[in-house]
Formats: C-alpha cells, sequence, structure tokens
C-alpha cells in the first residue's frame, strides 16, 4: 500500500460526508425558503475571512481540540469511552468553584490550582468507568452513558443548591475571580487557553504515534487478544487509557470555564454539548491529533459561523446540530474502503481455514 | 398507604417507557446489531407524536406518523449500519444527536421551546377499570394507566412466545448467535437484522408517544433523559431475555417511583434522588457482570464489535 | 454420466489465483477424496461447489447439467451438502432444532412451530442411519462428533445425494474417526455419493475409492486409491520425495537440569468445568517436550496457562527455580520464556499493524526500542530488517501490513522475533500450521538448533508427525489429563494414537490401525 493513496482516501472519507450533510442541510435551509449558498457563505466569511472571525474561530476549537483528544485517546483503543461530556462538565464546575471562593491568588498560581482541580475531577469521574470494565468487564459505553445522566442531575443540585450565586437572576454558580481569568487578544476571544491547548496537542501526538503507549493503544484497538499475547495487559491499560481521557476532558472543562463561560450554568457546555462535538472531531480527525485539530477548527467555525447565520438570516442556527448529526451519521460508513488488500486478507483467513 | 399507593402507580408509570425499549431492542441485540439509538428514536416518537397532534388534534394520526417516522430512522441505521456496514454505535450516536437536532429546529421555526398541547386532556386517556380500580394496592398497580401501558405489560408476554415460539424468533437468535450457519442454511440474515431493528423502531415510537402525549401532553428536547440506555443496560443485565430484562426496567421504574415520591419529605436534597436510579443500574450492570464472568479465567478482553 | 463434474474452474481473490483451472469428476456412490497441503484451494473448490463462492470462470455440471450456485440452498436444492470444518451449528439451540434450522414445520398456518412432529421426525432419521444422539440435547452439552453427526443429518434431512465433508477428522479422537469412516462407508450403501477433503493420507487410503490431488490451486493428478500408496499422494501433495526432511539427531544426552516444572496445574472453562486438571510434567535443559492430542483436550488452555493468558484454579509453574504461576506474559518473556502462540493472527500477529510494529510485538518495551517511553524508529527498523535477512522472511512491501503475506513468511516474524530475544526456553504452540513446506523445514531446524544451544523446548502439536519428528519426549493429553508419557525411542505412531484416544497401554488388545 503507499502511503499516497491511503491519506488521499482518507481525506475522501472525511470530505465526502461533510459535503453530503451541507447538501442535505442546503436542501433543509432552501426548505424553509432561504438561500443555502447564501447562509454557508455568512457561515464561511464570518469565521474564517475577518481577523477577529478567524481568532474566535481558534478559541472555540480549544476546548474541541482537548475533548476531541480524549475521546479519540480511547475509541482508538475499541473503548467507546461515551464520559468525555460528564468529565469534561464535572472538571470545568470545580474549576469554577476554585476559580471563584479562592481569593488573593497570584493569577498564574490561580490558574494552574484550577487546571489542577479540573484534571483530578475529569479523571476521577473516568476512573469509575475504567475500574469497571478492568475489573468486572462491565460494558464501559452502558456505564459512561448513564454516569453522564447522573452527573448532569448532581450538577444541577449542587448549582441550584449549595454552589448559588444568589445575586444572580438564573441558576448559576459565582463568577470565577479574575485572577482565575485568561485575558483575551486584542478585540476577539482568543486567549492563552489555545495555547494550552496546541501544547497539549503536541504532546499526545508524541503520545499516540511515537511511545510505547501509543503503540499498544494502536494494538489494543486493533487487536485486543494480540494486545494481551504480547504482554501489554490490556485491563492496566484500559484504566490508564481512561485516566488520560479524564485528565484531557477536565482540562477542557477547566479551560473553558476560565477563557470563556466564567461560571457554571445550566448550559455551560451548549447542545449537543463540548463531549458530543468531540466526538465528531475525533471520528472526522480519524483519531490522530493532526486530524483532530483540522476537524476542532472546522467545527468551531461552523459554530461561530452559527451565531451570525442567527442574526443575519432566518435560518435558525440548529441546523449546525442537524449537519454535525448528519457528518456522524455519513462518516461511519467508509466510504472507499481502508483495505484495499482486502482479497490477501481473505486468501489468509482461508489458509488458516485450511490449516485448523 | 397513601405515598405506597403513589409509589407502586409510578412504578408501572416509569417502567412502560423504559418496558417498550427494551422488548423492542432486544431482538437487535440477539441478532448481535447493537442498536443505542433507542434513545433517539423514542425521541423522534415522542416529538413527531406531539407535533402531529398539536396541529391535527388527531391522535391516531399521530401514533401512525409517529412510528412511519421513527421507522424511518430504523431503516437509516440499518442501511448505515447493516447494509454498509458502518459502525453501528457511531451511526446510532448520530440518530441520537439529529433526532433532537430536527426537533430543536422545528420548534425554533415554531418560536417555542417546547411543545404544549392544550386541546388535550391527559385525565382522558387513562383507562379507570371498574371493580378493580378500587381495591387497595392492586388497583393502583392496575387500574387508572393510558392505553400504551397495558400495551407494554402485554408485550413482554407477546414478545417471549415471539422470541422463543416462532420461527421469526428463533432465526433472529440464530442470526445473533451464528451468522455463519444461518448463511449456510440460506437465512437471510440481513433481513432479520433489519427487522429486529424495526422491531425496536416500532415499540421506541410507542415509548415516545407515552412519554410525551399520553403522559405529559407535553414535548420538550431532554425529555427523554437517557431512558434509552437505561433500556439498553436492562437488556445487557437480562441477556436480552424479554421477562429478566422487563424485571430491571421495572427495577429502574421502582428507583424512580421512590425517588419523585420520597423526595417530597428529603428537602434540599431533593435533587440528589434524582441520580439514584442510574446510579442503581449501574450497579446491577456491575453485579451481573461480576456474576457472569466469574467462571472465567482467560486474561483481556474479546473484541465486543 | 458423473455425478459432479468440474470443468476448468477458477477462483481469483484479486490478483491471487486460488484455483486454477480445476476439472475433475465424480462418479455415483463413490467416495471421493480430494488432498492436498492446507492452503492448496481446497476449501475454496468446495465453498464453490457449496455456492458460498462463485467462480471467476468456468464450469460445473451436476448429472450432466449445468448449474449456476448463487447461494448454499441452490447447492441443497442440487443435492449437494456440506458438512463444513467449522461446524455451523448453534449452541443454545438442540439438536432438533439445529436440524431443522431453515425448514421448520408450522402447525398448520399459524407461525408457531410444532416441536413434537419436527422431535419425531428427527429421531426417525436418527435410527434410520444408526447415529447415536439425542434430539433434545442442546449442541453446547455434547460431543465434537456428536455435533459432526449432527452437521450430517441436517443434511440427509435435506435429502442431498452428495454429501461434501471439509477436514472431517481434524477434531475427532482416533475412536471417533473410526466411527465416522464406518458411518460414511454406510451411507455409500445406501446410495449417497461423499466428497471429503483432507490432507491424512492413510484415512484416503482407508475411505476412498478414488483421489484428487491438489497443489497451490492446480490439479497434481487424478488416481484410483487401489492404484496407488501413500507415498505415492505425498509425493504428488508436496512435490518432493519426502515429507518432513528434518528429523531430530541429538548430539548429547538431555542434562539432568530441570528447567520448567508444572505441578498439579488446573483450571477451569468459562461454564465452571475442569478442563485441565492435575497437571504436572518437568522439561530439562536441552530436551524437547512434545505434547500431542487431539485438539480440545485441554491443550489450548494448558498453552494459555504457560503464555500467561489464563489463570490457574490450582497448581504452581516453575522456570529455573523461580514461581512463575500466573504471571502476566510481559514478566514471562522478560524472565527468558519465548512465545508462539496457537494462533498466529489472533494472538501472535497483527495484521492491521506493520511489519516493523510486529517484529516488536511483546518487546516492545526493552531498552534497545524504546527509550523513557518513546520509541526508536531507527532501531526498530534495524531489528525488522535483520529479522528479515536472518530469518530469510520475504516481504513483498517493506512498509506493508503483515496481513499481506503468506502464512510461512508471517510466521517466521513470530519465529524471529521469539528466538532473537534469547529466551531460555521456547513455547511452541502449533508452530507450522498453515505454513509451506519450505518454512516448516526452516523453523524445524530453528528449533533443533534452539535446543542444541543448551534451551528447553515445549511444542504443542496437534499435527502427530511434526510431534514424533521433533520430540525427545512426549506427553499425551486426554480429557485434561496427561494419558501417557512415552520418549522418542519407544514411541509408534499406533501406541500414541491409543494414548489420544484415552487408552491405557496395558488394555491394549487390538492396536488402531
Amino acid at each position: 500500500m503507499n502511503k499516497k493513496g491511503n491519506i488521499l482516501r482518507n481525506v475522501i472519507n472525511s470530505v465526502l460526508p461533510i459535503l453530503l450533510a451541507f447538501v442535505i442541510g442546503g436542501i433543509v435551509i432552501a426548505c424553509i425558503g432561504e438561500n443555502p449558498l447564501e447562509t454557508y457563505w455568512i457561515l464561511l466569511k464570518k469565521s474564517f475571512l475577518t481577523s477577529t472571525g478567524f481568532m474566535n474561530t481558534l478559541h472555540y476549537a480549544s476546548p474541541l481540540i482537548l475533548t476531541g483528544l480524549a475521546i479519540a485517546v480511547t475509541f482508538k483503543a475499541n473503548l467507546y469511552n461515551m464520559g468525555v461530556e460528564g468529565q469534561m462538565l464535572l472538571g470545568g464546575f470545580f474549576a469554577g468553584i476554585a476559580g471563584a471562593y479562592i481569593t488573593g491568588m497570584n493569577p498564574l498560581v490561580h490558574k494552574l490550582i484550577c487546571f489542577a482541580v479540573g484534571i483530578l475531577c475529569g479523571m476521577a469521574f473516568a476512573l469509575i468507568p475504567a475500574l469497571l470494565k478492568a475489573k468486572c468487564k462491565v460494558n464501559e459505553m452502558v456505564v459512561t452513558l448513564m454516569l453522564n445522566y447522573a452527573m448532569a442531575k448532581a450538577l444541577e443540585f449542587l448549582s441550584t443548591g449549595v454552589f448559588r450565586d444568589l445575586s444572580s437572576g438564573y441558576v448559576a454558580t459565582p463568577t470565577i475571580q479574575e485572577s482565575a481569568m485568561f485575558s483575551r487578544f486584542g478585540r476577539s476571544r482568543l486567549t492563552m487557553f489555545f495555547v494550552i491547548a496546541i501544547i497539549v496537542l503536541i504532546i499526545m501526538y508524541i503520545v499516540m504515534k511515537k511511545s510505547k503507549l501509543g503503540y499498544e493503544l494502536t494494538a489494543i484497538g486493533k487487536n485486543p487478544e494480540f494486545a494481551e499475547a504480547a504482554g501489554m495487559n490490556v485491563a492496566k491499560k484500559t484504566i490508564i487509557l481512561m485516566l488520560i481521557s479524564g485528565a484531557l476532558s477536565g482540562i477542557a472543562g477547566a479551560g473553558y470555564m476560565m477563557s470563556e463561560q466564567f461560571k457554571y450554568t445550566l448550559s455551560f457546555s451548549g447542545t449537543p454539548g463540548l463531549g458530543w462535538d468531540g466526538m465528531l472531531i475525533a471520528l472526522l480527525g480519524g483519531h490522530s491529533p493532526g486530524g483532530i485539530l483540522i476537524a476542532a477548527i472546522f467545527y468551531a467555525a461552523l459554530k461561530t459561523g452559527s451565531d451570525n447565520i442567527n442574526m443575519y438570516t432566518s435560518v435558525p442556527k440548529e441546523i449546525v446540530a442537524l449537519i454535525q448529526g448528519l457528518i456522524i451519521l455519513f462518516l461511519a460508513v467508509k466510504f472507499i474502503s481502508e483495505r484495499t488488500n482486502f482479497s490477501f486478507r481473505k486468501k489468509s483467513a482461508k489458509k488458516r481455514e485450511g490449516a485448523a | 398507604m397513601e405515598l405506597l399507593n403513589n409509589i407502586l402507580y409510578d412504578t408501572v408509570y416509569h417502567s412502560t417507557p423504559i418496558i417498550l425499549c427494551v422488548i423492542g431492542g432486544m431482538f437487535a441485540y440477539k441478532a448481535n446489531v447493537l442498536n443505542i439509538a433507542l434513545e433517539g428514536m423514542m425521541l423522534n416518537g415522542a416529538f413527531v407524536a406531539t407535533l402531529v397532534m398539536f396541529f391535527t388534534g388527531s391522535l391516531p394520526l399521530a401514533i401512525l406518523l409517529s412510528i412511519v417516522t421513527t421507522l424511518i430512522y430504523g431503516l437509516v441505521f440499518s442501511v448505515m449500519g447493516i447494509t454498509y456496514k458502518g459502525n453501528v454505535i457511531v451511526v446510532g450516536l448520530a440518530i441520537n444527536l439529529i433526532a433532537p437536532a430536527i426537533a430543536g429546529f422545528v420548534m425554533k421555526m415554531m418560536e417555542t421551546a417546547n411543545i404544549n398541547l392544550t386541546n388535550v386532556n391527559i385525565a382522558n386517556f387513562k383507562i379507570n377499570i371498574p371493580f378493580v380500580k378500587d381495591i387497595p394496592i392492586i388497583g393502583s398497580i392496575l387500574s387508572g394507566h393510558p392505553p400504551i401501558t397495558y400495551l407494554a405489560f402485554i408485550g413482554i408476554a407477546a414478545f417471549s412466545v415471539l422470541m422463543y415460539k416462532t420461527k421469526f424468533g428463533i432465526y433472529v437468535r440464530v442470526v445473533g448467535e451464528n451468522e455463519d450457519s444461518a448463511k449456510s442454511l440460506g437465512i437471510k440474515t440481513n433481513f432479520y437484522k433489519y427487522a429486529a431493528v424495526l422491531i425496536g423502531a416500532f415499540c421506541c415510537a410507542l415509548a415516545g408517544v407515552n412519554l410525551s402525549v399520553e403522559r405529559l401532553g407535553l414535548y420538550t428536547n431532554d425529555m427523554t433523559a437517557g431512558r434509552g440506555f437505561i433500556a439498553i443496560a436492562a437488556i445487557y443485565c437480562g441477556q436480552g431475555r424479554p421477562v429478566l430484562s422487563s424485571l430491571y426496567a421495572i427495577l429502574f421504574g421502582v428507583a424512580r417511583a421512590l425517588a419523585v415520591n420520597l423526595s417530597i419529605y428529603a428537602g434540599p436534597a431533593a435533587g440528589l434522588f434524582d441520580i439514584i436510579p442510574y446510579i442503581i443500574m449501574v450497579t446491577v450492570l456491575a453485579v451481573v457482570s461480576i456474576v457472569k464472568y466469574k467462571n472465567v479465567k482467560v486474561r483481556g478482553f474479546k473484541n465486543e464489535l | 454420466m458423473s455425478m459432479i463434474e468440474v470443468v476448468d474452474l477458477t477462483k481469483k481473490f484479486g490478483d491471487f489465483t486460488a484455483n486454477d483451472k480445476i476439472s475433475l469428476s465424480v462418479e455415483e456412490q463413490e467416495i471421493k477424496c480430494i488432498v492436498g497441503e492446507n492452503g492448496a484451494g481446497k476449501s475454496t473448490l468446495m465453498n464453490m461447489l457449496y455456492g458460498l463462492l462463485q467462480p471467476t470462470s468456468g464450469k460445473i455440471l451436476i448429472r450432466g447439467k449445468e448449474v449456476q450456485m448463487n447461494s448454499p440452498i441452490d447447492a441443497i436444492a442440487n443435492g449437494i451438502g456440506m458438512v463444513h470444518q467449522h461446524f455451523k451449528l448453534v449452541p443454545s439451540l438442540t439438536v432438533y432444532e439445529n436440524i431443522l434450522l431453515g425448514v421448520e414445520i408450522k402447525k398448520g398456518k399459524s407461525p408457531f412451530v410444532d416441536a413434537k412432529t419436527e422431535i419425531e421426525k428427527v429421531q426417525k432419521l436418527i435410527d434410520e442411519y444408526h447415529f447415536e444422539l439425542n434430539p433434545l440435547d442442546k449442541i453446547e452439552d455434547i460431543s465434537v462428533g456428536g455435533r459432526q453427526r449432527v452437521e450430517i443429518l441436517k443434511m440427509l434431512y435435506r435429502n442431498v445425494d452428495i454429501l461434501i465433508l471439509d477436514e472431517p477428522t481434524a477434531v475427532l479422537t482416533p475412536q471417533e474417526v473410526d466411527d465416522l469412516m464406518v458411518s460414511l462407508k454406510n451411507m455409500k450403501k445406501q446410495g449417497k455419493t461423499i466428497i471429503v477433503i483432507t490432507h491424512k493420507l492413510r484415512e484416503v487410503m482407508e475411505l476412498s475409492d478414488s483421489v484428487t490431488v491438489i497443489k497451490q490451486g492446480k490439479v497434481i493428478g487424478h488416481v484410483k486409491t487401489k492404484d496407488t500408496n501413500e507415498s505415492e499422494l505425498a509425493q504428488m501433495m508436496v512435490g518432493r520425495n519426502v515429507v518432513l526432511t528434518v528429523s531430530n539427531e541429538r548430539k548429547e544426552p538431555i542434562s539432568d537440569e530441570v528447567i520448567y516444572e508444572v505441578k498439579n496445574l488446573c483450571t477451569i472453562n468459562d461454564y465452571g468445568k475442569e478442563v485441565v486438571s492435575d497437571l504436572s510434567f518437568k522439561v530439562h535443559k536441552g530436551e524437547i517436550l512434545g505434547v500431542a492430542g487431539v485438539e480440545g483436550n485441554g491443550q489450548s488452555e494448558l498453552v494459555k496457562l504457560m503464555t500467561g493468558l489464563m489463570e490457574s484454579t490450582k497448581g504452581t509453574i516453575t522456570f529455573l527455580g523461580k514461581d512463575i504461576t500466573n504471571q502476566w506474559p510481559a514478566q514471562l518473556r522478560k524472565e527468558g520464556v519465548g512465545i508462539i502462540p496457537e494462533d498466529r493472527y489472533a494472538q501472535g500477529l497483527c495484521g492491521d499493524m506493520n511489519i516493523s510494529e510486529n517484529c516488536i510485538a511483546g518487546y516492545h518495551g526493552n531498552a534497545d526500542v524504546c527509550k523513557r517511553g518513546i520509541f526508536d524508529q531507527k532501531a526498530i527498523k534495524a531489528k525488522r530488517d535483520h529479522f528479515i535477512e536472518e530469518f530469510d522472511i520475504r516481504i513483498g512491501d517493506l512498509n506493508g501490513n503483515v496481513s499481506s503475506l503468506s502464512g510461512g513468511n508471517a510466521q517466521k516474524i513470530i519465529v524471529a522475533r521469539e528466538l532473537s530475544a534469547g529466551p531460555k526456553l521456547l513455547i511452541a504452540c502449533q508452530p507450522t500450521r498453515g505454513v509451506d513446506i519450505g518454512s516448516i523445514e526452516f523453523i524445524h531446524k530453528q528449533i533443533l538448533k534452539f535446543r542444541d544451544e543448551g534451551n528447553a523446548v515445549i511444542l504443542v502439536s496437534s499435527e502427530l508427525s511434526e510431534i514424533l519428528s521433533l520430540s525427545d519426549n512426549m506427553i499425551v493429553m486426554y480429557k485434561g489429563k496427561i494419558s501417557g508419557r512415552v520418549s522418542q525411542n519407544e514411541v509408534t505412531t499406533a501406541s500414541i494414537g491409543l494414548l489420544m484416544a484415552g487408552i491405557q497401554p496395558e488394555k491394549k488388545e487390538a492396536a488402531h490401525e
């Protein structure tokens, strides 16, 4: 297999679903009497072609890069960790609490404390399904899906009760101290958090592509039995990968708190939520760090653009959620087979059969 | 006594949509197709039923369109996941995202945050069985529920028969257990997988109608609240056996009923009671799994997908 | 007129030609054996006859009429039935349900299945062919031989008159093999035509009327069984004069030093049944210990226990004086145990990863390729190139995936990887399964060389000839226990055959064969 063909195939497999989704989205827009091309043009122009717009796009890409990585690091190992949303919420929530209740701090130290709290919370929440999977072989997907609901409810309870900011007219935790806020670059919303996300991305690139752990997680994802026989102790690695995923989600939540939201509200993560966005990004980026970066920026552009769609046209911004769902749907199917050497596989399978 | 009656009534009330998802979803489970789109399908069922009800006021039409549209989701799932062999988890997830997106889009067009059926009096849906309704305890279990609730419980028995006594049921299980065997005898495996997914879609639509129109006369975009996933957990725990899996669904109903009824006495901690049902299901999953694998000495994990 | 005639049948998978212009004919009421090495294309041919694969070109005639078969249903309609090597049964269903799968009898026009009539019909069939089966047993509870009988009945119920059996004896004990032969001859008398695919020549001689030999997808020749003999067939199969070129000639006697000792080892399967019970044996420095037995008698579990893939319920394993019971594979390799796993593509290699990635598997944490958790890509490539040269691994694309390699070359990667790490003990399980003759010879030589360097080897294989030609001492497993221990100079095929069937030598009255 040549490498060029591989890349081409990957690009087509990622671009085609996007195109299809946009075509369907366009039909929907046309149906409600708006011009789809004009709508998409506004989307593109406002998020890429102005410098503030582009910097805003990068700003919204920051947490998405991290949740995308959090998903990729588990999905690639065939661990269906759907708990990224919950891990991110918990990390963000308690980072916000630490940001609000700790006062008189050096700004740098304060931010580090908030990140530490976020990371620990994310890891702690990821540890539950990890241990259940590793020790009792409980299906991690079902557990994480349910724990997400439990977590959302628990945080709702905390933010309406103990940590409620009574001066606020709606359910919210107190605003974090200024020492915990990232300052913005110029007129855009971009902050240092983007740089942090990029640094984490580079670290994860090294981990996933160059390290022993990256090799092991690939092997576990492709063939768990082989991984076990090659001494990778799949149960132990499962816990490690889930913890990494939890930590990444925690950074995402804490950073989002300190750079954008500044307090926890019931719509902290938006719809469908940064964790779920992360899933699209991981799938779109083919679970590779480079791909995730591109996918996160692409998706953040959609998000920034969707606010503008609302402002300049009568198309509801929910159209973006629909397009997102459609992209995921089409991404599930490989339009061009990953294995051009399919016949060879058949042949070797035949040989094995003949041998047994 | 009043409290006990309420708890029992609510148990039946809260179990219904999950039982429907369970008995629908177990066919896909037995056919070895992991359908995590139950959640989205149920939501779509609820949305379309409420929407049609809102505009036409015709219940039969609402139920019909709700079922038809949910079956379309089932078809999309099957085409992408079975015919084109896409990753069924990703397909399921996509449907779980698309269903609320469409609902949100339409509601935005209607300039409303939720659909409220002012033309419907939900009390009219309740079937009060004469005499039975006056028997203490039993009365609150058996009487005063909307029609789909009765359908759900009858469905447990009916689908058990379908699963174990008919050719269809045997074939679905054969397809899931040994696809090669089914193929070698010329059984159209994809047909049975499609059928299994579509049965699930059908039941999810009913669950959605029950959840929105029948019970509340209301649709909101987060109303399914993970019930589809709880159904999947119940199916896992009961290993796809109709009665056993339904019992786990009822267990969730009990937990929910207790949480709702006892939270009145809990004061500020009441909010935490909502978590209990989810925690109970996770615990049950863990216990079932430990029992299932207690003899397994082989290390590592088999690939589940 | 021939029952089946195949003319110039060709099947290609991409660039690979699995069957190349195969022509053969089978007469009515004949038992035809199709023999060839593993990977020669026998299974592909049969799958085309059964409608599971469609030929690229060529034609199939049944009773002189050309047929087009798109699915097994067409094959069955044409009177062809097949018993696969891997049974296509549903374990949780009963014998009768499996036999009637796809042709259920319903109660009148209702959708319900008429279980009573079904059971009666199956019982009648069982009586007719004198099979030993209870229609109400679940498949998961009956023996392998029993399952095979269910498969045969499944076909007979469908009124086939041509029965194809793919490697029917691979999973049977010698006793069960005898029973099967009687049954097959019996069916022939009742008018059935039978095709048996095998590579066991002894069975061919005993059973068949005629033989077709296939090699590398081509027909090498057709012969009448009465006109040929085993060694002629073997020569046709491999295209050489000898089957096994390597023989075990040791230079020095086995040392007294015990390298590896298993004591009272037990484990259970998923259903809680004991599948390895109270096993004890020792392996000395400079010894190859063969573990023989019919597949499914606990060898697989024993290997898993020894290689850290399964936990024991009782017993200990000692290696170089150290207790290594229940250690994980990574620790075992560190201690100096090399492992050639049972299933090459499940445990030994990852088909979807490239060659260099597979060359380091199991040793990927070692300091020579991995420093502080980060891989040294240059060192890994050097290692791969070194393996390719020293072990004569033939590779098309250096950066390609392992799945593109032939069985022999893939297996050589494992052998290279495990032996290069400098172990003191090699656990080799089915080391030459599905491997071409040249590679078999190479791998056998490597194993003997490793032994001669003063190391120990545990060789687990279901190929009796492999065990007999390589081992210094042998243990035979039967139902999870050791049914006998023999050494190379006192063993015969006959005596080991009895042990494999669980019959102790003192009871010997009629030797097998």
